[in-house]
């Protein structure tokens, strides 16, 4: 038996009540039906806002972190006067706003293979709006032993991408991406960057999605993949098939479980999990690499920085080498092995891969500034910005 | 010759480019000249094995290579080949 809708109720979605594939009865349906949203970042909040709006009678937000000033170029279910609470917490308050009449759940813990099939298996859908490789296989196969629906949603730059994975009657997300990339090699939006509006193109088609599978209508992107670009104003369209050699939802599947995500991607389940740092004593904190330019210091020490020549505009270091990463291989003649280095990017990510570059070229003295310039605007020159 | 598309995160190693036109009568051959016209391509896309990486799908007028002939999969002229990365921001 499907709930019934108050006085208030039929007002509130009488735009949806007039549209004969929702109807009356469909919107009894939302008010039946739940959705989980993995993350509560940039996918997560458009989605969220548009799922409260349309009355889905039961939304879960899982995150864990606290809303950031630099989250408000694209995350719009967060405000200013939200910085430094719980995103569960700021994102459940803006939806209760807007729509009374729905059921929020707020997990505040990450997403983990220990609580993950805990935390689904009550929600009709899952909408992926994760921003790390860990967590979206983990989202992908909790989808595919629960048999439920995953939403699938990812932005980079001015690309995007979506698709609804549904083991059941399509492919799922490791039939697509078997593997994930080596550690580093894709930058996340933390590092690369990423167009503040898209994750609302993307989050809104997401959105629209989940509403159709919820309601039952239209046609879902199973087995479908969109792959759009914001500059070009270009949406292709590819299909998808199961891969019969898919390790979760294939004939021969041989993994029956949940794993260990973290392990299997080589990275942190989160986005900033990163610290900046190339380890294996490979580090020099900012406030060392102070003391080594000091006048009192080593005489010649070589600053070289794999940032984006673009990105020198915001902060940059003086007498600094720049070489972008992506074109350092072809341009190690330009460097001394023999030389004392250190090099240095935004935040430690980029460098850190630059460092096993010079260092299987045979560079022995060369070191990662931790944290970046970031870093050394934070304890060194405050007079820097931080990005 | 067939158009190919690429993703944001490559654009960088072949001149900023989102798409252009490749020859090949193979998808395999098309990679091999992309590759030669851009070198420092060649370990992205290619693990020590000559494999193309897993995290990485080709389409072939919106099929992936997989349902036709994986890397021998025939091109004609004006194909559109989309190749696609995992990417993971949200
Ligand atoms: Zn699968």
């Amino acid at each position: 038996m499907l709930p019934e809708l108050s006085r208030e109720e039929i007002l509130r979605y009488s735009r949806h009540l007039l549209i004969p594939e929702v109807g009356l009865e469909g919107q009894r349906k939302l008010k039946n039906s739940s959705a989980l949203i993995v993350g509560t970042g940039g996918l997560g909040s458009p989605v969220a806002l548009y799922l409260a709006a349309a009355g889905v009678g039961r939304i879960g937000l899982v995150d864990y972190d606290v809303v950031e000033l630099s989250n408000l170029q694209r995350q719009v279910i967060h405000g200013t006067s939200t910085i430094g609470k719980l995103k569960v917490d700021s994102a459940k308050e803006k939806l209760q706003d807007l729509n009374p009449d729905i059921q929020i759940d707020i997990y505040n813990e990450p997403f983990t293979s220990a609580n993950a099939l805990r935390i689904a298996k009550d929600y009709d859908v899952l909408i992926d709006g994760t921003d790390n490789f860990p967590t979206r296989y983990l989202t992908n196969d909790v989808c595919v032993f629960l048999g439920k629906p995953n939403i699938y949603g990812s932005i980079f730059r001015f690309d995007g991408q979506l698709s609804v994975f549904y083991a059941k009657e399509g492919p799922c997300y490791r039939c697509l991406f078997p593997e994930p990339p080596p550690p580093g090699l894709i930058p996340s939006c933390a590092e690369g960057g990423v167009l503040g509006i898209l994750p609302g193109t993307i989050g809104t088609l997401q959105a629209t999605e989940a509403l159709k599978v919820l309601l039952g209508i239209g046609e879902p992107m199973i087995g479908k993949l969109l792959l759009y670009n914001a500059l070009d104003m270009s949406f292709d369209f590819v299909n998808l098939k199961k891969n019969p050699k898919c390790r979760v939802c294939g004939p021969n599947a041989d993994i029956k479980e949940l794993i260990d995500y973290e392990e299997f991607c080589g990275v942190p389940g989160h986005d900033h999990g990163v610290d900046g740092s190339a380890g294996a004593g490979l580090d020099i904190p900012a406030l060392d690499l102070k003391n080594r330019l000091s006048p009192a210091g080593n005489s010649k020490l070589i600053l070289l920085d794999v940032r984006e020549p673009h990105e020198l505009q915001i902060s940059a270091l003086p007498n600094a080498i720049n070489i972008p990463l992506g074109q350092l291989a072809a341009r190690l003649t330009e460097l001394d092995s023999a030389d004392d280095m250190v090099v240095f990017c935004k935040a430690g990510t980029r460098s850190a891969r630059a460092l096993e570059l010079l260092v299987s070229a045979g560079f022995k003295k060369v070191k990662n500034l931790k944290g970046g310039i970031n870093a050394w605007a934070m304890d060194v020159d405050q007079s820097l910005p931080i990005y | 010759m067939a158009i190919v598309r690429f993703p944001a995160l490559m654009k960088f190693y072949v001149d900023n480019q989102s798409e252009f036109s490749v020859t090949g009568s193979t998808v395999k051959e098309l990679l091999d000249n992309l590759v030669v016209r851009y070198p420092t391509l060649k370990t992205h896309l290619f693990d020590s094995n000559g494999s193309l990486r897993r995290y990485f799908n080709i389409f072939v007028n919106g099929v992936h290579i997989r349902e036709l002939n994986g890397m021998d999969s025939p091109l004609n002229e004006n194909d559109k080949i989309i190749l696609m990365a995992s990417a993971a921001g949200g």
